[in-house]
């Protein structure tokens, strides 16, 4: 099991996010985004794409916007093809909003991208944990999963989705995550349960089949139990809540 | 055709939602535009605007849709144009750029590209001028207002154009400097500056009288006459910035200095105390180094970014933080930067000081609020998108800060103990080896940033001198260096360049060799134009200089490259200890390094003790106790800083292990904690402490006060007493005058003594002299505003185990013990700024019944017997109470039928020093009994677990729910 974590430009979060690959058993390498349009072919070698949070070109023109024009201008087909296979792919905060521009996902009608990741309704950078809970439960990433207490740091989180597309994505069960309240009911927009006022409190979508990911969240940030604010009042876990991210991926090569 | 591309997002942004609120304003809407130096034809025009935009939630505004499209949004009548003045770093710009070169190839053949603002409004023109005074700043941008119909006519018209840099072609003739001149002309150069031919000069070198005429001494021993570039890189080398002239300088009996006696003293004593090889590189290097386990060194660097930070507190704030990262990476062969730190001293933003640098009004100081928002922003942009956590910081507000905001900006940094078998902290840039400057290209950018941050802000403060920072540009170079060169040894040596550019980091890092030949027009450039000179001294942002040997240098390069970052030969490093710099092969420089680097007079300072001001009385505000904690909680230095917190992502890099949040209620906590190392359990503690305000009273007391609080905050969090660092830096005011200096001395003598008593070396430090605003009033009347003396100290410790870590949040049944005692020391206490004071005195700490209550705290917390603790400082007990029942949202009870012969009122909100407020379960009242003094603790309450706090003493209980005191906590900071 191999995975591929993306780096350069402004990309920051890949090496806790190999790590938390490595920890739950993959092999993994951080492969900067020019070495890999230099040579392209050596995504063969992986099972799992992951790109990691960061700030790719610092924002401009929109997150995930000039990266993801980057792959297009030159690695569009081969991560097209990647995603049309058995294999993986995950893209957190930045590598998120980076698939959406891709249009990876949710991929409905398979030509440019047709959601956008708009700014937080607060109009500011929200580092905050958040509760999420697993709507699409058939999703390889989200298996097994019902909820998670993890932490988002984004400028961008709003997920913007034009109705008709809402309804179709709603259809084919594509939303991924979606913001809760104390109670574990839906978040209803309301801050900061959803931190950046996403329709549907949407957190992260899917493609089709469920093995491309998009999510705002952080999972490698919740990784141990010790990540978790307030860990002290709670030392009997080993793991946070984001490594059942990873370890499902394990389990989908297994 | 056109030349412009403007987009229009369809829903509205945070951007203007904000705008809307603050200007209560609902018809406002923000277009981002870009212009280009050449037309776009259709097809370009739809290509290029595809590849900028998203055409979900943005709409792409052209001849034949504007109109519709904008009057669907409102009926606007104003437009107003916000667009970087030429030469300004423009990181969108530059971007987009990429993308299109990227995308479109060979089809472009050279474009220049601009970015811009338009805000778009409904509403009167008073109201839009104010809206643009809020939305840029003239010093880095040009603000045009049109009425709507000019900005559509424009649009159609295609008016648009992009402003490049158009400096006067000038042919370069190497130009000699005549220094046999009256003492009146000598010194006109030293303020104003070198006299251009046309008889302008090129603004302050910052050099006093007695530097001009030991350099004219220099060159008539030598017999040739100075060059304009030799002039100012003395200048630069020789600023107080560089130099710390009045740290080193004579004062009364101090023969060595300030510096050497007192923090360098402080270290040495403690060096040879401990026997240890805790401290690893101190002083010598841009940052200082401490052991963190077997095989790693971490350093730690505290930066002061004041002046620019007042001029353009955005600009001069990210550049403040990504600077002092360059820091990290210029420690020995490089640490990675792994935590941000910040403190802000502000003046108060809902107030508005009318401040004029000049007469009649004109160039005004920046409103408090716009720079208290730029520079909390910068520092956020500057920090996220580094990928670096910004856990640790704090914000303190006094009127002294009117004329000159401090803002420090700090970085924690590691790096392996050995690389390819060789020691990290160890580099040597050696004779034959080239020099590379790495990064982003040199303009015009910070010339004079060096000279001019040593002087005071006054009309003459040059506009060149401001920076921004571009953290991508720095990513980009910071990721080479530390993946991948460093790791292979593929350089000798490296630094930063900060202040003073070129001429600064080449000239230390020739120390190493010798000396060293540049050649200036091999320096890449942001536009042509510029003067031999300036590109010697330029501050532009995120460079380094390398020291590469010969048979690396082409990997080097082509690594660079790869990764998209320009690599540049620009000369190499000689034996002989000679500074030589050539332009075009005319040499415009050449001195010898030993006169360069010492050639500087040495100060010879007195000090006399200040007068101090006796405390007028005030009278008691007659509040209830209920009331009075509710006024400090909601002060203004005391209230939650957790807006700043959530917008600095703290979490990145997966280390944060003590949040800057902490428990369920949020408390804003003194100190945090990271875990860097993904298989080490050992985590690094970090704090922060000044005291201004109580500068005035006792600068030695004052010192004392900042190093207790620094040190007991990292010992509260579990810091091994052994493993803690201190870093100092002196922000000062008008220290030509004796008794600032005497200030200055009794600060530095205290930071001697509680260093040596608590064993924490001094690893790092910078001084930023002469804060001073010299100005005017709205009368027209003349106004000096000087800071109070401040002096930050940073303090970083090792956490050996998790298990360490302690927490702020007691549990239901917890005995409530304060350790220390308390004594009547309201005087500049938060309390008596804000319900008023009797006779009372300033905190002093006493060093050896504080470290008698740390060392029992430190054994005790390891034993297990401690359960939460919470450091108390700022607003005394009653806050510190406050907190911990904020935090954990469980209700305290405090018994207040008490020992001392002190006040209720003296007993809550005294400000002495050493004290820690902590619970435990019940059953470890035995075992703490054990390892404390009877005299050294009070039991003071309990937990209740209830939804109050209550004060208990003989003959009533007062009541306060934990809800409300939550709200007053976080209640917004006026202002901001």
């Amino acid at each position: 099991m191999n995975v591929l974590v993306l780096s350069g430009y402004g990309i920051n979060c890949e090496n806790e996010t190999l790590y938390a690959f490595e920890v739950v058993g993959f092999n993994g390498k951080i492969v900067h985004i020019n070495d890999l349009i230099q040579n392209p072919k050596q995504l063969n070698n992986y099972q799992v794409f992951a790109i990691p949070g960061g700030f790719s070109y610092g924002d401009d023109t929109g997150s995930g916007n000039a990266m993801a024009k980057k792959i297009m201008t030159n690695l569009y087909d081969q991560l097209i093809n990647f995603s049309l296979k058995d294999k993986l792919i995950i893209g957190i905060c930045n590598g998120c909003q980076i698939l959406i521009n891709l249009g990876l996902v949710p991929s409905l009608n398979k030509k440019d991208p047709e959601v956008a990741m708009i700014e937080n309704k607060s109009g500011s950078y929200e580092c905050r944990w958040v509760d999420v809970k697993v709507s699409n439960k058939k999703s390889p990433w989200l298996k097994n999963i019902s909820t998670l207490n993890l932490p988002v740091a984004h400028q961008e989180g709003q997920f913007m989705i034009p109705i008709n597309l809402l309804k179709s994505i709603k259809a084919n069960n594509l939303i991924g995550l979606q913001y809760i309240d104390h109670h574990k009911k839906l978040a209803k927009g309301q801050f900061p349960f959803n931190p950046n006022g996403s329709r549907d409190d949407i957190a992260a979508l899917t493609n089709q089949n469920g093995n491309v990911l998009a999510m705002m969240p952080h999972p490698e940030r919740a990784f141990y139990h010790y990540h978790v604010p307030n860990w002290q009042n709670n030392t009997s876990k080993k793991f946070g809540d984001g490594y059942k991210i990873f370890m499902n991926a394990k389990k989908f090569f297994a | 055709m056109t030349n412009t591309i403007q987009i229009l997002s369809i829903e509205k942004t945070g951007k203007e939602s904000s705008l809307q609120k603050e200007h209560n304003n609902k018809s406002i809407k923000i277009i981002d535009g870009y212009f280009f130096s050449t037309n776009l034809d259709n097809q370009k025009f739809t290509k290029i605007s595809k590849l900028i935009s998203n055409d979900v939630s943005q709409t792409i505004l052209t001849k034949k849709n504007v109109n519709m499209i904008l009057s669907s949004y409102s009926n606007f009548n104003w437009a107003i144009e916000i667009k970087f003045l030429p030469g300004v770093t423009d990181n969108i710009a530059t971007t987009v750029k990429e993308i299109i070169k990227d995308n479109l190839k060979g089809s472009f053949k050279s474009f220049e590209l601009g970015s811009t603002k338009i805000i778009l409004i409904k509403g009167r023109k008073e109201d839009i001028t104010k809206i643009s005074k809020n939305e840029a700043n003239p010093l880095i941008q040009t603000i045009k207002i049109y009425p709507f119909k000019k900005y559509l006519n424009n649009f159609k018209k295609n008016y648009f154009k992009i402003e490049k840099v158009k400096l006067p072609k000038k042919k370069y003739s190497k130009k000699e400097i005549n220094l046999d001149i009256s003492d009146y002309h000598l010194s006109l150069i030293g303020k104003l500056g070198i006299e251009e031919n046309d008889k302008s000069r090129r603004g302050t070198l910052g050099l006093d009288l007695e530097s001009l005429k030991a350099i004219r001494n220099y060159f008539s021993t030598i017999k040739r006459k100075p060059t304009d570039v030799e002039i100012e890189t003395l200048a630069q080398t020789w600023s107080e910035h560089c130099k710390h002239k009045i740290f080193s300088a004579k004062i009364d009996d101090i023969q060595e200095g300030i510096f050497k006696k007192y923090i360098k003293g402080a270290t040495e004593k403690i060096i040879q105390l401990r026997k240890d090889n805790f401290c690893v590189s101190l002083f010598t290097d841009n940052a200082g180094g401490i052991g963190f386990n077997k095989d790693w060194i971490i350093c730690h660097k505290v930066e002061t970014h004041n002046t620019p930070s007042a001029l353009d507190p955005f600009g001069g704030a990210i550049t403040g933080i990504v600077g002092v990262n360059r820091d990290c990476l210029g420690f020995g062969k490089g640490a990675k930067p792994i935590a941000n730190t910040y403190a802000y001293y502000l003046a108060d933003p809902n107030k508005n000081y009318q401040l004029y640098r000049q007469k009649n009004n004109m160039d005004p100081m920046l409103p408090a609020n716009f720079i208290a928002k730029g520079i909390i922003s910068g520092v956020r942009v500057g920090g996220n998108c580094s990928g670096i956590p910004t856990p640790q910081g704090n914000v303190y507000f006094d009127d002294r800060f009117a004329g000159k905001p401090l803002v420090f900006c700090g970085t924690v940094g590691i790096i392996p103990k050995k690389i390819k078998g060789k020691l990290s902290h160890k580099k040597k840039a050696n004779p034959g080896d080239i020099i590379l400057m790495a990064g982003g290209r040199v303009g015009k950018d910070g010339i004079h940033g060096a000279t001019f941050s040593s002087e005071e802000l006054d009309p003459n403060s040059p506009v060149s001198a401001v920076q921004i920072g571009d953290p991508i540009t720095q990513k980009k170079m910071s990721d080479v260096i530390i993946r991948e060169l460093r790791d292979e040894n593929l350089y000798s040596s490296i630094t930063d360049n900060g202040a003073g550019g070129l001429s600064s980091s080449i000239g230390e890092m020739a120390k190493e060799s010798g000396g060293f030949i540049v050649n200036l027009e091999k320096v890449p450039l942001k536009y042509n134009g510029l003067y031999p000179w300036e590109i010697w001294v330029s501050e532009s942002q995120e460079r380094m200089t390398l020291a590469v040997p010969p048979v690396n240098v082409k990997r080097v390069i082509k690594r660079f490259k790869a990764r998209g970052v320009e690599a540049t030969i620009i000369g190499k490093f000689i034996k002989k200890e000679k500074a030589i710099v050539k332009y075009n092969e005319t040499e415009i420089l050449n001195l010898d390094m030993e006169f360069l680097h010492e050639g500087y007079p040495k100060l010879n300072l007195k000090t006399s003790l200040p007068k101090i001001k006796k405390e007028k009385k005030k009278i008691i505000k007659k509040n209830s106790l209920i009331d009075k904690l509710h006024k400090l909680l909601s002060s203004p230095n005391i209230v939650s800083k957790e807006f700043i917190a959530t917008q600095y992502d703290h979490e990145v890099q997966a280390t944060s292990i003590i949040k800057p949040l902490q428990g369920e209620g949020r408390v804003f906590g003194n100190a945090t904690a990271i875990k860097p190392l993904f298989d080490d359990e050992k985590s690094i503690a970090l704090s922060q402490a000044a005291y201004p305000q109580y500068a005035e009273t006792n600068p030695y007391d004052m010192a004392g006060c900042s190093i207790d609080t620094a040190y007991k905050n990292l010992i509260v969090s579990g810091a091994n007493s052994k493993k803690i660092a201190i870093l100092d830096n002196f922000c000062w005011c008008s220290s030509d005058e004796p008794d600032r200096l005497y200030q200055l001395k009794e600060a530095a003598k205290a930071c001697y003594e509680y260093a040596v008593a608590y064993q924490t070396p001094f690893i790092s430090g910078k001084d930023s002299m002469f804060n001073d605003f010299k100005g005017f009033d709205k009368t027209g009347k003349s106004v000096k505003i000087s800071i109070p003396p401040t002096l930050l100290i940073s303090s970083i410790g090792v956490v050996d185990k998790i298990s360490h870590l302690t927490k702020i949040t007691p549990d239901d049944g917890d005995i409530l013990v304060v350790l220390g005692n308390t004594r009547n020391e309201l005087r500049d206490s938060v309390y008596s700024k804000i319900i008023g004071y009797e006779k009372s005195k300033n905190p002093v700490v006493n060093s050896k019944d504080a470290l008698r209550t740390y060392k029992n705290f430190e054994k005790a917390n390891k034993l297990g017997i401690i359960n939460s603790a919470i450091g108390i400082d700022l607003g005394g007990f009653g806050i510190a109470v406050a907190k911990m029942a904020i935090a954990s949202k469980k209700g305290l009870t405090i018994d207040l039928k008490l020992k001392n012969k002190i006040s209720v009122d003296q007993f809550l909100f005294s400000e002495t020093q050493s004290r820690i407020l902590v619970s435990m379960k019940k059953n470890k009242l035995v075992n703490f009994k054990k390892i404390f003094k009877v005299s050294d603790y009070t039991i003071i309450g309990k937990c209740t677990g209830l939804d109050v706090i209550e004060f208990k003493d003989n003959k009533k209980i007062i009541r306060g729910k934990i809800s409300d005191f939550a709200k007053s906590y976080k209640q917004n900071i006026r202002g901001l």
